[in-house]
C-alpha cells in the first residue's frame, strides 16, 4: 500500500530563482525504506520537508509547489540538528519524548506506554530523568528520535539521522529503521552514510540539483560508475576500494560481498 | 510549602507585594515583608539562607538609591515595599519548579502558547548561556581577547553578541518546523502529563487572598 505518493512535484523557495525540486515523482510503500542521496544542495532535505507537508505550508516555510503530494497517515520528521528540535517545554527527557503524544491529546496511559516503549527502542532509558539541555548531541538526537517514534507515525522521514551519532549509535538507528519498516512503517531517509545503505534500505534515490538522477534497488544505484563523477555522492567504501584497485566484474558493496567475491 | 498548587504559590507571591503597596506606609510594607520573611524561613536550612541572601543582595542597592532620592522616610516606605516584591519573587523561584507551573497551566486549559512562551523562555536561558560559552571559546581560539579591562570586555561583548543573536534568529524556522512536526498546535488541547493536585481549601485560600487585596484597596480609597 502506498504511504507516500509524490506526483511530478516541483518546489521553489521564496525569492529563489531556481527550483529546489524539479518534477519529482516518488512512491514509498508501507514497510519500505527509501534512501535519498546526493551532494549538498541536491534537494534531499527539501524533499523531506515537502513530503512532511512543511514546505510550503504550516506558516513556516513559504514557497511555491506544483504537482501533488499524498500521504496515507501521519508523517513525522527528524531534522539533522538535535538542539533545534528540543521542545522547550520539557525539563526531563521523559517529558521531552512525551511532548509529541501530549500535543496529540492522547490519554496519559497511552502516552506513558508509548514513551516508555520509544525510550527502550532507542536505548535511552537511562537518560529519562536528565534535563535535555545537559545531553550531548548524540544523546539528544536519540531522544528526539524517541520523541518522533512515540507519536507512532505511519511515515517516518529522517534527515541525516546518524550525523551526530557514534558508530554504535548509528548502527542502532539503522537496525531500528529496519525493525520499524518490518512493522509496516514507510521510511524515507536522507543520508550521507552510504556505507550503511546496502544492508539497511530497500531502494535508493540519487538526487542531483533537485532532480532524480537515478533510482532503483540499492545494488542498481550504488554499483553504478556514475556515482564517482565529480559532485556525485560516491558509493560505499568497499566499492571505492574495489574501483581504485581497478578490479573487474560486479562491484561489491559490503564486506560480506567482498569476502564472497574473494573466495 | 512545595506541595501546594502552583497557582496558590503564585497567588501568595503576588498578594504580598500587592498588600505592601496598597497598605499604609510604612506599616503595610513592614507587615507584608514580615510575612515574606516567615515564608523564606519556612524553607529551612541552607535554602532559607540562600533565598534571604539573594533578596538582601538585590534590595540593598535599591535602598541606597531610595535614600539618595527620597530621604530616610521615603526610603523606608518604598524600600519595604520593593523588598517585599523581591523576597516574594525569590521565594517563588525557590518553591515553584517551572514544570509544575506549566503542567498546572495546561491542566487548567490555559492557551498552550502561553505555557510554551513561559517554558521556552525559562529553558532558553541555560541554552543561550551554554552557546555563549561555546562562542567565547571559538572567538578566543581565533585571538579575541575577552579578559582584561572594561574596554576590552566591551569590545569582546560586541563580537559575542552578534553571533549569539544571529544564530538564535537563524534557528527560528527550524524550531518552528520541529514543533509543527511534533504536533504542536495552539488550537488543540494538550494532555497534561502530571497535573498538580489542587484542593477546595487551596482554592478558597486563593480567593481569600485576592478578596483581601481588593478589600484593602477599597478601604484605602474610601
Amino acid at each position: 500500500m502506498s504511504a507516500v505518493v509524490l506526483d511530478r512535484v516541483t518546489f521553489r523557495y521564496p525569492a529563489s530563482a531556481t527550483a529546489a525540486l524539479v518534477d519529482i515523482s516518488l512512491v514509498v510503500n508501507s514497510g519500505e525504506i527509501v534512501a535519498l542521496i546526493g551532494a549538498t544542495g541536491s534537494g534531499a532535505s527539501t524533499l523531506l520537508l515537502v513530503t512532511a507537508g512543511l514546505a510550503p505550508g504550516g506558516g513556516v516555510v513559504g514557497g511555491e509547489l506544483t504537482g501533488e503530494v499524498r500521504r496515507d497517515g501521519r508523517a513525522a520528521l527528524l531534522l539533522p540538528t538535535p538542539w533545534t528540535q528540543v521542545s522547550g517545554m520539557a525539563f526531563t527527557v521523559w517529558d521531552e519524548v512525551a511532548f509529541g503524544p501530549a500535543n496529540l491529546g492522547w490519554p496519559r496511559e497511552r502516552i506513558s506506554e508509548s514513551v516508555d516503549r520509544s525510550l527502550t527502542r532507542v536505548d535511552v532509558v537511562h537518560l529519562r530523568d536528565r534535563d535535555p539541555g545537559t545531553l550531548s548531541g548524540g544523546e539528544l538526537q536519540r531522544v528526539i528520535l524517541a520523541g518522533v517514534l512515540a507519536m507512532e507515525p505511519a511515515i517516518l522521514l529522517l534527515d541525516e539521522p546518524t550525523a551526530e551519532l557514534d558508530p554504535a549509535g548509528a548502527a542502532l538507528v539503522w537496525r531500528l529503521i529496519r525493525e520499524l519498516a518490518q512493522e509496516g512503517m514507510a521510511v524515507v531517509v536522507a543520508t550521507s552514510d552510504i556505507d550503511a545503505l546496502p544492508e539497511s534500505v530497500d531502494r535508493v534515490v540519487w538526487l542531483e540539483r533537485g532532480r532524480v538522477r537515478t533510482s532503483g534497488t540499492t545494488r542498481q544505484v550504488l554499483a553504478g560508475e556514475d556515482l564517482w563523477e565529480p559532485d556525485a555522492p560516491g558509493s560505499t567504501s568497499i566499492a571505492g576500494v574495489w574501483r581504485r584497485a581497478g578490479l573487474p566484474g560486479p562491484v561489491p558493496l559490503t564486506v560480506p560481498d567482498l569476502v564472497s567475491r574473494a573466495r | 510549602m512545595r506541595g501546594l498548587h502552583p497557582f496558590t504559590l503564585l497567588t501568595v507571591a503576588a498578594a504580598l507585594p500587592a498588600l505592601a503597596w496598597i497598605g499604609p506606609a510604612p506599616w503595610g510594607g513592614a507587615a507584608a515583608l514580615s510575612a515574606a520573611g516567615v515564608l523564606v524561613l519556612s524553607l529551612g536550612g541552607r535554602q532559607s539562607f540562600r533565598v534571604a541572601r539573594a533578596a538582601v543582595f538585590t534590595a540593598t542597592p535599591l535602598w541606597f538609591f531610595l535614600y539618595l532620592l527620597q530621604g530616610s522616610g521615603g526610603m523606608l516606605a518604598t524600600g519595604l515595599r520593593l523588598t517585599t516584591m523581591i523576597a516574594g519573587g525569590v521565594w517563588l523561584v525557590a518553591v515553584l519548579p517551572p514544570p509544575r507551573l506549566i503542567e498546572a497551566m495546561i491542566a487548567r486549559e490555559w492557551p498552550v502558547s502561553v505555557a510554551f512562551l513561559l517554558a521556552a523562555t525559562l529553558s532558553a536561558i541555560p541554552a543561550l548561556r551554554a552557546r555563549a560559552g561555546h562562542l567565547v571559546d571559538a572567538q578566543r581560539s581565533r585571538g579575541l581577547r575577552t579578559r582584561g579591562g572594561p574596554l576590552i570586555r566591551l569590545a569582546a561583548l560586541r563580537a559575542l553578541a552578534l553571533p549569539l543573536v544571529l544564530s538564535a534568529l537563524h534557528e527560528v524556522d527550524e524550531r518552528a518546523m520541529a514543533l509543527e512536526t511534533r504536533g504542536f498546535d495552539p488550537q488543540v488541547r494538550r494532555t497534561p502529563l502530571a497535573p498538580p493536585p489542587d484542593s477546595l481549601a487551596q482554592r478558597i485560600s486563593r480567593w481569600g487572598l485576592v478578596l483581601s487585596c481588593v478589600a484593602l484597596l477599597v478601604w484605602r480609597i474610601a
